[in-house]
């Protein structure tokens, strides 16, 4: 009966780990879940150890068996647990009834790395050989690992065949007696300081092993023979980078980066060879490495600033494209603000590629683009702005806007002077700030003669009110006139717009603090308008605590 | 019922160990009845008592350099190191083999052992000495030294086939790859992985056998040998520093590779039976730069191609830079080429395939390396290697105190100096049909029956290795 018994408590324990392996690939270790199957699968182990001591499973291709008992099978390529332990060589596996929860956990962990997505170098059997587990023994077959078969047989023959002619026993046996005796190898024993010595090796030794191997590099640099010896060293040196940037590494890429630039400026190094270098600081700004860095600095990782700095200065402008690229496709917002650090650094160097980044399809990324050139802010970085107030998307014209504010070049003033007309009453109020900011006498009067104009006065109150905020930016004489005659001026008709006329040459007088205004506002404070006696009163009070 | 798996059972013994070894080193200079003894044997009892506990019986034994308790062999780190080759030494002194812990121990016997241990070393028969002493203490028992298991017990004509197979299996996988590699396969590293760690469980279990397995050169194919015996040497060597499985894998991996570069060295060359020209030789040197480059451009960057780019370049070097490539900068060696150089200087000396084309006898390359040792040669790893491989390594020819000719069959771990031997001319000075004799063995006076009185180049009388030890 006990002999159905235990076949039985085996499947289930199959049947246990394919669960658990299901359950592992889907929760993490912190899900209730993890524990709970654990403790299941542990259950089903100790099932079978009720009935016997040691489980084995026989493991062939797309089955296994206990005993002669088949008790799993599968005739799928993909999640066959038969097949996953198969191709590795595993023919047998033993759990002793002394297999713990821990083991158990262990064991489930190497059961459910999926050999087929994930890069590992090590198969089923190095990870169970690593565990080292106190109660699991495997059999294996080594067969697959060599390719020919029974090298052993045809090396051994060969090697007894070499002997050239009979041995020399007799001789052998003659010299014996002349030889001098045995000289003693006086074996030094270890002390404690050879001990610690070496312990100390040991420590020192478990350091990264990049920088050797870059000295290593350049060695070979130096000692290269051919053309095809220099493409290596340019080859490895751009896997290193590569390496180090993927570990997050930038120290160390900046390291490369200098020992290159080292031989690079130096005089004695010929021309081809310097060609060959500057090859890795192309590479350094490639469509790949800069998506790396870009993955790099999205991952929350805190950078200092001086080492991103130091990484951006040995870009070159090729960079700028992918840069471009990548920031529009960043998640967090430290890592779009080094890229835009980055590029205002590097647009210097190629206005003309960065000013491509204009016409990308991403409005957000033109927006990213307008600010770095407004940054840059020379001439060439104006004329490309100006090109741009047209675009569709309000919020880059708002930024353009903004930025041609804040070059304040002459050139501008045309272009904002047109963008007064935009349909859009945001970018209009923006205009009017840019105009405001640069604070020129030529921007005074483009907002002057807007405000003056007899179509401004049907805008919206609060668009109004914006231009009226900027002109006080202004408080010279010929605009306080302006003003003092807006706010005097009396009209029977349309006589709601003209008293908002007049609450903004309040508003804006009261903003300036202008003194010599302050009779014409008592009066208005008595005004029947309500709206208009609210304003006048602010603009007094303003003035009044000014003073 | 989630009790104490074994392996976590014994992860605390390395502790116990260490413990032991402080004390008889606080003992030493104290009185036993000192308060830093004491407090000693408290934390020592604090940690062993547990075990026996729940053991129920205890037995710390050495065998060979290496303690096990309960037959379990005990890993230390490295920071243990000095402790455990202390008390391996304190031991061996004293003849002691094992101890027996019967039931929990009380501190009182702990320290009567300690005295009894601390005095026992200035008497003639200190394992006589130090068991009557101690032979009051009921709860625990002392055994004598013996040598490593004897394999006649379990089967030693199994266990060399096991091992004779493994380490062709190794050189045959090493071929491939080698060639594969050379036409520009790429290859991963999975099944290298998997062929080295079956050598490092070897080197764990049958040290001396695979070491051995390196003496016979006399193979066509020579340098896939040779890669497989560096490594296993490497290997061994690593083992005796007590480094983990994983660092000790990762050694072999790295020793294996170590001469990749010769891939693009002509067969001619590597071949060639003379010696070679300044040319020929100039071409050898690069090996290390081309080295490098087979295992960048089939790799990548890994920290494990990291590794055995740096070991390819440097394994030339030597200690005192005095080897090739020269280079601009200051180098500091890799502790792996340390290691890994001092195996291949030995292998390679000892053939007549790799730079030498007259081979030399072991024992003739091992006074060699010890006139090296702290100027080519890490002196301290050289120590480590002697132990190793013994001061008379496998294959050396021999002539013993009763005038039979012999060729070293195997090395013994506890007496360097007492292989077994395998007889080839009798005393009388007949040749025989072999037969192996052990020198470890004594007569009932107590004396040795054989002793080696001199070493003899077996290559000089033509001897094929391979014939006698495979
Ligand atoms: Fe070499
Ligand atoms: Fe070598």
């Amino acid at each position: 009966m006990e002999l159905v018994e235990d076949i039985k408590a085996a499947k289930d324990v199959v049947h246990a780990l394919l669960k658990a392996r299901k359950t592992f690939r889907m929760y993490p270790e912190t899900n209730p879940m993890y524990e709970r199957i654990i403790e299941d699968a542990h259950a089903k182990f100790r099932s079978f150890f009720d009935y016997r001591d040691e489980l084995t499973f026989k493991i062939k291709q797309n089955e296994l068996f206990c005993g002669s008992e088949q008790v799993y099978h599968s005739p799928q390529k993909e999640d066959n647990i038969a097949l996953f332990f198969f191709k590795d060589g595993l023919r047998e596996l033993t759990f002793k009834k002394e297999f713990s929860h821990n083991e158990l956990e262990e064991f489930l962990k190497i059961l459910t790395v999926d050999f087929d997505k994930e890069v590992v170098d090590d198969d089923v059997v190095t990870l169970l050989w690593e565990r080292d587990f106190h109660n699991i023994r495997y059999v294996v077959d080594e067969s697959f690992l060599t390719d020919e078969e029974d090298y052993e047989t045809s090396a051994v023959e060969e090697a007894k065949d070499k002997t050239a002619g009979e041995d020399d026993l007799s001789r052998a046996y003659a010299d014996a007696f002349k030889e001098e005796g045995v000289k003693e190898l006086s074996i030094v024993p270890l002390t404690d300081k050879d001990l610690h010595t070496l312990v100390k090796e040991l420590e020192k030794d478990a350091y990264n092993k990049m920088d050797k191997l870059l000295l290593i590099i350049f060695e070979m640099l130096y000692q290269a023979e051919s053309k095809g010896d220099y493409e290596d060293v340019v080859h490895f040196l751009n896997d290193a980078v590569e390496f180090s940037i993927r570990h997050g590494d930038l120290a160390t890429v900046i390291g490369i980066m200098k020992m290159t630039r080292e031989v690079i400026d130096d005089p004695s190094v010929s021309d081809e060879v310097k060609k060959y270098l500057g090859l890795v600081f192309s590479f350094l700004g490639s469509e790949t490495e800069i998506k790396l860095l870009g993955e790099f600095l999205d991952s929350g990782v805190e950078i200092e600033d001086k080492v991103l700095t130091e990484y951006i200065s040995f870009l070159d402008k090729n960079a700028i494209q992918p840069f471009i690229t990548i920031l529009g496709e960043l998640k967090t917002i430290p890592a779009r603000k080094n890229v835009i650090n980055a590029l205002i650094f590097l647009g210097k160097k190629d206005i003309q590629s960065l000013a491509k980044g204009l016409y990308d399809s991403r409005w957000y990324v033109v927006r990213n683009i307008i600010y770095i050139l407004g940054k840059i802010g020379d001439k060439k970085a104006a004329d490309y702005l100006v090109k741009t107030v047209s675009h569709s998307d309000v919020r880059v014209r708002k930024e353009v806007i903004k930025a041609l504010g804040e070059l304040g070049t002459a050139g501008v003033l045309q272009t904002l002077k047109e963008c007064l007309d935009d349909p859009e009453a945001q970018i209009r109020t923006s205009t009017a700030r840019a105009l405001g900011s640069i604070h020129s006498a030529a921007a005074k009067s483009i907002i002057l003669q807007r405000v003056a104009d007899a179509n401004f006065m049907k805008s919206d109150f609060n668009e109004k009110k914006e231009f009226y905020e900027v002109l006080s930016h202004w408080p010279d004489s010929d605009v306080i006139e302006f003003l003092m005659k807006s706010l005097k001026k009396k009209s029977f008709f349309r006589r709601a717009v003209n008293d908002e006329n007049r609450a903004c040459a309040a508003y804006c007088l009261g903003l300036m603090g202008s003194k010599d205004a302050l009779p014409l506002l008592y009066k208005i404070r008595d005004s029947k308008n309500k709206f208009l006696r609210e304003y006048a009163y602010t603009a007094i009070k303003r003035i009044e605590h000014d003073r | 019922m989630t009790g104490k798996g074994k392996e976590e059972v014994f992860a605390g013994a390395k502790d116990i160990i260490n413990q032991l070894a402080v004390i008889i080193r606080t003992a030493a200079i104290h009185d036993p009845g000192n308060i830093a003894v004491t407090t000693a044997v408290d934390k020592f009892l604090a940690l062993l008592n547990p075990l026996i506990a729940s053991e129920g019986e205890l037995t710390l034994e050495l065998g060979g350099e290496f303690f096990y308790i309960n037959e379990t062999r005990i890993r230390y780190p490295l920071e243990y190191l000095p402790n455990f080759d202390f008390l391996v030494r304190e031991f061996k002194k004293r003849g002691l083999g094992s101890i027996v812990f019967k039931d929990v121990i009380k501190a009182v016997d702990m320290q009567t052992f300690f005295k009894a241990f601390i005095s026992s070393v200035f008497s003639q028969t200190p394992f006589e000495t130090f068991s009557e002493d101690v032979g009051n203490i009921s709860s625990l028992n002392i055994g004598k030294l013996r040598r490593v298991k004897d394999e006649a017990e379990v089967g030693e004509v199994d266990i060399r086939r096991e091992v004779k197979k493994s380490y062709f299996n190794a050189v045959s996988y090493t071929k491939g790859v080698i060639n594969k590699i050379k036409s520009g396969e790429k290859v991963g590293i999975k099944k290298a992985k998997r062929v080295v760690e079956g050598m490092v469980d070897l080197i764990l279990e049958q040290e001396q056998l695979l070491v051995g397995m390196t003496a016979i050169k006399d193979y066509d194919e020579y340098t896939y040998h040779h890669s497989v015996n560096v490594s296993i040497l490497s290997v061994a060597l690593g083992q005796r520093l007590g480094l983990s499985k994983k660092v000790l894998t990762e050694i072999g991996l790295v020793a294996l590779f170590h001469d990749i570069g010769k891939i693009e060295i002509p067969n001619e060359i590597l071949n060639k039976p003379t010696s070679f020209t300044d040319d020929e030789w100039s071409i050898m040197k690069r090996h290390p730069f081309w080295g490098v480059r087979a295992i960048l451009r089939q790799r990548g960057f890994d920290a494990m191609s990291m590794r055995s780019a740096i070991v390819a370049f440097e394994h030339h070097m030597n200690f005192d830079f005095s080897g090739y490539p020269r280079t601009r900068k200051r180098f500091e060696l890799d502790f792996y080429s340390k290691i890994i150089s001092l195996a291949d200087q030995y292998d390679g000396m000892t053939s007549s395939r790799v730079y030498s084309r007259i081979p030399m006898s072991p024992d003739r390359a091992l006074s060699l390396m010890m006139e090296r040792a702290g100027k080519q040669l890490d002196p301290i790893l050289f120590k480590f290697f002697i132990n190793m491989i013994g001061v008379f390594p496998v294959g050396t020819l021999v002539m013993l105190d009763t005038k039979e000719l012999g060729l070293v069959y195997q090395s013994e771990a506890m007496f360097l100096d007492r292989p077994k031997v395998l007889v080839i001319i009798n005393g009388k000075g007949e040749k025989v049909d072999s037969y192996i004799v052990d020198l470890t063995e004594k007569a009932p006076g107590g004396n040795f029956l054989r002793t080696i009185v001199k070493t003899m180049d077996p290559n000089k009388y033509k001897i094929n290795l391979a014939e006698y030890l495979l």
